[in-house]
């Protein structure tokens, strides 16, 4: 109450507070980082959007590598656990997370599916975003690695048009690259507003249907499973 | 609508500033890069919606938005931007390196004690 004037208002007083939002996203990703360094397992964060064969090019990787390596994926859909029916067909173990009005996965919710997943040393997470190119971007999920997916049918000029998902990722991929003859899409244009918005990301070109790329999307994570496994040791 | 996860985030750190005193929020200011990908009146939509019924509810929200910094990946220039991407002032290029600009900042709380 105001004790000056007798107005009965109360005085107002500023808290300078200076705190960057998402700060509780980014320690609980920090903490599933951490976490997954322990157990030496490489998680990747698999965004693009929605029908780009996300899926699809994680049935392939399974098919690919299931003799040799445990694979484990977590996967985000605003609705239904069709994907991770998916994934349990093609080999592997996986985790279903209905984000329901939620457009994007949280590092909270990555902390709670790790709890339900059997996890060994040296295993290899992926984590299937939910299909959209904006919100994704801005979580953390304690991943090491972000990869796009995107496709020839959505046009050229995606990555002007989606700065801050194609500046975030360590791979940029161009999935159904046997649809290029059959669409009007210039690669050549694509590739310039990748290596505009990110000059460093790694880009791939693969079909996940015919086949096309699938060995250089692996040795690609190869690469930087080597690197993080080296960056662990060090 | 990455806003409303932003205003739920935005929500809980004001509740941890403010912890157990009884104080009412009448007030918020928010700093975000411009190239964060933040619609301001989306988050201040987000905002009044997430603060219905707590003690936040009908406090302005303020969205400071900052210019972004980017490095030319072609002749090197530093610049700075409004939006999401840049163009090189020197040579044309779109893109670069994002130097700064996709930071998203609680700035002040102004709050009357009740």
């Amino acid at each position: 109450m105001c004790d000056s004037c007798g107005c009965g208002l109360s005085p107002i007083r500023t808290i300078d507070v200076n705190q960057r939002l998402l700060a509780s996203n980014a320690a609980q990703a920090e903490h599933n980082r951490t976490h997954l360094a322990g157990r030496k397992i490489l998680a990747i964060n698999l965004m693009g959007t929605p029908g780009a064969g996300k899926t699809a090019l994680l049935e392939v990787t399974i098919a690919r590598w299931r003799e040799y390596r445990r694979i484990l994926v977590i996967e985000g859909d605003q609705a239904t656990d069709r994907d991770s029916a998916r994934i349990r067909a093609a080999g592997a173990t996986a985790r279903q997370v209905e984000t329901g009005l939620g457009c994007h996965l949280d590092a909270r919710q990555i902390h709670d599916a790790l709890h339900h997943l059997d996890l060994r040393d040296g295993d290899l997470l992926f984590i299937e975003n939910v299909g959209n190119l904006v919100c994704p971007a801005l979580f953390d999920l304690g991943e090491r690695l972000r990869a796009v997916v995107t496709s020839p049918t959505e046009g050229a000029d995606k990555p002007l048009k989606y700065p801050p998902m194609f500046r975030a990722a360590h791979l940029v991929v161009l999935n159904k690259c046997d649809l290029l003859p059959h669409v009007p899409f210039n690669l050549d244009e694509w590739t310039e507003y990748v290596r505009a918005i990110n000059p460093h990301a790694r880009i791939i070109e693969t079909s996940a249907f015919r086949g096309d790329g699938v060995g250089e999307w692996l040795a690609a994570i190869d690469d930087l499973r080597q690197s993080f496994c080296v960056g662990l040791s060090a | 609508m990455h806003e409303l996860s932003l205003a739920r985030d935005l929500m809980g750190a004001i509740e941890r500033t403010l912890d157990r005193s009884n104080a009412r929020v009448v007030h918020v200011s928010v700093s975000v890069g411009s190239a964060a990908g933040i619609v301001p009146e989306s988050l201040r939509f987000a905002f009044r919606v997430v603060c219905e019924g707590t003690r936040a509810d009908g406090a302005e929200l303020s969205v400071t938005t900052i210019a972004a910094r980017s490095r030319c990946a072609d002749c090197g220039i530093v610049f700075e931007f409004d939006g999401l991407l840049g163009q090189c002032p020197g040579c044309g290029r779109l893109g670069g390196e994002l130097l700064s600009g996709d930071e998203m900042i609680l700035r002040t709380i102004e709050v009357a004690d009740v």
